[in-house]
């Protein structure tokens, strides 16, 4: 979102945002649907793979996020980092939950996150693209970030789901994000 | 504390990830505010992560607007029911609480015919309130009650879904092994109501100087001109190539069939081309299907009956 528009435009449009959804204003969540689906889809799109599901838990997500806004402290981060993690969170539950897994019973669920590496076909072009991100990182570290980011793993699970030793796992994941943070700098 | 330490630690890149507890994430915040150095490091990985989230993003399809949109407000309109119509209960029972009162008043009122007036409002008044008190606790325990057991209910059966269908699952796997065995074991009956025949002249079927360790026998029933081979040993064929059965009466090669896969490996016996009549058995090598004389060459085992 800040990209394309100065930081302190797009800052102010988030602090007007804020304002009307802790007024219980419902028209702001048109606005918010404008300005957030696309990132939060994508998001949920990579986790749970499916357009019927992914669009569940966009609105699922959405009532959580009405329903639970008086608990966002905007003191504490932005708005799009409180609302990705609800959909992450959602999106997760969701892929972890019984009924999803039926039929893929045998294959672990981070078999998902870890394997399954194609990049989306759409990004948009204003943004630091997917591929450009994600070629600066090497498998292992693009591996690691996705289990952490999209499987919803701590990091001693991914130590153990990799075979890996946990200072490994905390080092690559360290590296990986260094990386990142460099890129949109 | 060492701040470098606690940055390398990799809680910060967990608390971005959002797979902390409420406490651990308290603990996070108050020592990012304390130290600006792991601030500024928080601030960056989140960031960096956001970043990526948003690298993801796929526009959803446009009739989808509506449909989440509407999606919600029906969702909080649902949401927001409950809570007018709860508000309008408590003050249904409320409405309805004050003429018990009313009785409950004007009972000891007319019992005791005016004692000093006054004393007595002062007494009764926290009794009532106590009681209706007790009556809006009561009522609200057990509709707790009920919600809890009809949630309970719920639970329970969605559980007893979930294990009706696992035993369906389970019970279809059953019925399709037990008709796998039965194939199975009928195929071994035949097999066995073969070998046990006295009708059947079991025929070994030697290795050849050119594969001396290769063995097979041949079942032939001279009466219903039936053969059958079982493989004890024989090479793999090369690719291409199938072992052929001949029957060799007075020394002119016959056509016996050639062996499936299963067979020349040794899993099964197989019921080969009936033969009018035989001295010997061989099999040779030969092209896929089977040729019509064989090529002695690639004769592998040969036996006398």
């Amino acid at each position: 979102m800040s990209v394309p528009t100065p930081e302190s435009a797009a800052l102010e449009t988030e602090v007007l945002l804020v304002q009307r959804l802790r007024d219980r204003d419902e028209g702001a969540m048109t606005i918010f649907y404008d300005k957030y689906s696309a990132a939060l889809y994508g998001v949920i799109m990579r986790i749970v793979k499916k357009e019927e599901i992914a669009e569940d838990v966009l609105q699922e997500a959405m009532v959580k996020i009405w329903h639970s806004f008086p608990s966002y402290d905007a003191e504490k981060g932005r708005l799009f980092t409180w609302v990705m993690n609800v959909c992450r969170n959602l999106a997760i539950d969701k892929i972890r939950s019984r009924q999803y897994r039926v039929g893929s019973r045998t294959q672990p669920i981070e078999e998902s996150a870890a394997l399954r590496q194609a990049a989306e076909p759409s990004f948009r072009p204003e943004h630091i693209g997917l591929q450009e991100m994600t070629n600066q990182l090497n498998p292992e570290q693009r591996q690691i970030v996705d289990l952490l980011y999209f499987g919803g793993f701590t990091q001693s699970e991914v130590a153990e789901e990799l075979n890996l030793p946990l200072g490994t796992v905390k080092t690559r994941a360290r590296a990986a994000i260094k990386v990142l943070s460099k890129l949109i700098r | 504390m060492n701040v470098q330490e606690y940055i390398e630690s990799g809680i910060l890149e967990e608390y971005a990830l959002g797979v902390l507890n409420e406490v651990e994430r308290a603990e996070v915040e108050r020592i990012a505010r304390e130290h600006p150095e792991i601030g500024r490091e928080l601030d960056s990985i989140v960031r960096s992560l956001d970043a990526y989230a948003e690298a993801h993003a796929i526009t959803p399809p446009a009739e989808m607007r509506d449909r989440v949109l509407q999606g919600w407000q029906q969702a909080i309109r649902e949401t927001e029911k409950p809570e007018p119509s709860a508000v309008s209960a408590s003050n249904g029972t409320s409405a309805t609480t004050p003429p018990q009162m009313v009785a409950v008043t004007s009972a000891p009122a007319a019992a005791v015919p005016s004692p000093s007036a006054d004393g007595a409002v002062v007494r009764q008044m926290p009794a009532q309130e106590s009681n209706s008190g007790r009556t809006r606790w009561l009522i609200a325990a057990s509709v707790a009650l009920l919600v809890l057991s009809a949630l309970g209910n719920f639970l329970l059966y969605n559980r007893l879904k979930e294990t009706e269908a696992n035993l369906e699952v389970a019970q279809t796997e059953q019925s399709r092994y037990a008709a796998t065995q039965k194939a199975a074991l009928n195929e071994r009956d035949e097999q066995l109501r073969v070998l046990r025949n006295e009708a059947f002249r079991a025929v070994e079927l030697k290795g050849t100087p050119k594969s001396p360790n290769a063995l097979a026998r041949v079942y032939y029933n001279q009466q219903t001109k039936a053969v059958y081979v079982d493989v004890r040993n024989l090479p793999a064929p090369p690719a291409g190539k199938q072992y052929q059965l001949w029957a060799l009466d007075n020394g002119k090669p016959v056509d016996a069939g050639v062996l499936a896969t299963a067979t020349a490996a040794g899993d099964s016996i197989q019921q080969m081309k009936d033969i009018a009549s035989a001295q010997a058995f061989a099999m040779t090598v030969e092209d896929e299907g089977g040729v019509a004389s064989p090529t002695l060459s690639t004769m592998t085992v040969i036996g006398n009956l």
